[in-house]
């Protein structure tokens, strides 16, 4: 195989990924270092719900790294590809510019075009229309006629199940309410997975709810795999700037929902599906300062980088030097809070 | 019903910094009833820094030679106008009262955005203002407008009139929560910002 000479343009690809309600174009991008190599895949999206401007924002930054000269980069792309849809929700987007700032969902036309947008985060084929949302087009969590009804949903959908062989994280960019959410939102069952941790994992600092088994004294978080992972993401991130993102799963630290992007890669296989939700924690919501964004972007690349991180040494381990990103060689007090509440 | 154990802290918006630990308990037991709340806070911010930053506020309202008259706090792309920042404050604590009235044991609120603020100038000391904000309600995701109107002086008890859009048909929880009453009269003791 030829090598090529290593420059930004030939490190980043624009691909057709499919079409929009409103008929634009959506492109997702592909990073992805030249080599005779076959490579895993990280597909990250950003801006499924329209007025999450923070979101589009982080991946356009993320994208505008430097590919070239960052070190930790450098040694992942060895390994994976890096796919990144910037805007999927385009058409809500763009009304969220020019006419509503405030709007969610895409712009998809119902009864007769006296009703517009399907919430896409509810759209998905993982229990749809189960629970969390609603049947009625005039509610911003309205599910859509059907799972995938969305053109959009489909494009996503029908390109990850392709390539679900070698998709090892699914990443969806959110705001705002800082969390790193993991599965479910359907269902408050934990996922269930092989590698499961129970009690004496070392969080740190950070805020974990989780459910419990045993009673009392007895009682003991059941965490996961994916738990520990989301929990290295929301450290790194907070040794930025101090911000602090609580972790688990969504059922349990916001609402049930079903039909999202999140549960549906998780269910087909894709072991590490997480939501980010950005900044803030409602102070600004939807409509965060300009002085903020480039500071959100910062500490959100840390915990993305954190989970690509750790990916790339699980699926392919090296004989030298591990780095982890949660040995910034300080002892964090071993505090870890739980909260559980009564349903 | 259910009983829910809260410990918590506030913080000043601006500066992340602590200002307050809270201990509370709140105790739905019917449905669709306010529930009963005790609370416990106790400030770590310094009673006269409040009293001077709340006067700073006052007094960059009063300075103005004609009455406030805005919309869209913060606009689209996040700035708020200094000059506008204590009328959006206030806009915040005068929907906190709102909010603690509207809460349920399954709906939230943020206030997103004030949609346009009018002020009445008055021949006392007080200031007030006319409100339109939206409440961003969770996990509905629906924007709420209400109405408001809020009167302040520092060191006298906040006066807040509201009326929300009646929540619709779709949502679980009936409409028939807000009864379709008019105003609500809250009086509250001095809140600081």
């Amino acid at each position: 195989m030829t090598h090529v000479k290593e420059s930004n343009s030939e490190l980043v690809t624009q691909h057709y990924l499919g079409k929009t309600s409103e008929n634009r174009t959506m492109y997702y991008l592909q990073i992805s270092q030249p080599s005779n190599k076959t490579k895993k895949i990280i597909w990250m999206d950003c801006g499924i719900h329209a007025r999450e401007w923070i979101s589009p924002a982080f991946c356009q930054w993320f994208i505008l790294q430097n590919y070239k000269s960052d070190p930790k980069i450098i040694r992942f792309l060895q390994n994976l590809d890096l796919y990144i849809l910037p805007v999927l929700n385009v058409d809500g987007y763009i009304y969220s510019w020019e006419k509503e700032r405030l709007w969610r969902k895409n712009r998809s036309s119902h009864m007769n075009g006296t009703c517009y947008g399907t919430d896409l985060n509810r759209n998905f084929n993982s229990s749809w229309g189960s629970i969390g949302v609603s049947y009625n087009c005039s509610s911003d969590i309205f599910c859509g006629s059907g799972p995938e009804s969305e053109p959009e949903t489909r494009a996503v959908a029908q390109f990850i199940e392709r390539k679900k062989e070698d998709i090892l994280c699914y990443l969806t960019i959110h705001s705002y309410g800082q969390y790193v959410l993991t599965p479910y939102g359907s269902t408050t069952k934990p996922p269930s997975n092989n590698e499961e941790l129970v009690g004496d994992e070392n969080f740190g600092p950070l805020e974990i709810i989780a459910k419990f088994t045993g009673a009392n004294e007895n009682a003991v978080p059941i965490l996961n795999l994916q738990m520990q992972v989301a929990g290295k993401a929301a450290t790194a991130l907070m040794g930025k700037y101090g911000t602090s993102y609580q972790v688990g799963a969504t059922s349990l630290i916001l609402y049930s929902n079903s039909g999202s992007s999140r549960d549906w890669t998780y269910m087909i296989g894709i072991p590490f599906s997480y939501t980010f939700e950005l900044r803030d924690k409602g102070t600004h919501g939807f409509v965060l300062p300009p002085d903020q964004i480039q500071p959100t972007c910062e500490e959100t690349m840390l915990a993305v980088t954190a989970i690509i991180d750790y990916v790339d040494q699980k699926y392919f381990p090296s004989g030298g030097v591990i780095l982890t990103s949660g040995s910034l060689g300080l002892s964090l007090c071993l505090s870890v809070v739980f909260t559980w509440t009564v349903f | 019903g259910h009983k829910y154990y809260l410990q918590f802290t506030t913080e000043d918006y601006r500066s992340r910094q602590n200002v307050g630990n809270c201990l509370a308990t709140v105790f739905y037991q019917k449905r669709k009833s306010p529930p009963a709340v005790t609370i416990n806070c106790v400030d770590t911010k310094d009673e006269k820094q409040i009293q001077e930053e709340d006067n700073t506020f006052y007094q960059k309202i009063k300075q103005q030679t004609k009455p406030i008259i805005a919309s869209d706090i913060p606009d689209s792309y996040g700035n708020i106008e200094p000059a506008l920042e204590p009328v959006w404050a206030l806009a915040v604590v005068g929907s906190s009262y709102i909010m603690w009235e509207k809460s349920t044991e399954n709906l939230g609120y943020s206030m997103a955005q004030v949609k346009s603020v009018k002020q009445w100038i008055r021949k006392d000391d007080f200031t007030e203002f006319d409100y339109t904000v939206l409440l961003h309600e969770t996990p509905t995701q629906e924007m709420i407008p209400c109405h408001m109107r809020v009167i302040w002086l520092p060191g006298h008890p906040l006066k807040v009139k509201y009326f929300c859009a009646p929540e619709n048909q779709l949502s679980e929880e009936a409409s028939g929560m807000e009864s379709g009453s008019a105003a609500g009269i809250l009086y509250e003791k001095e809140e600081n910002f």
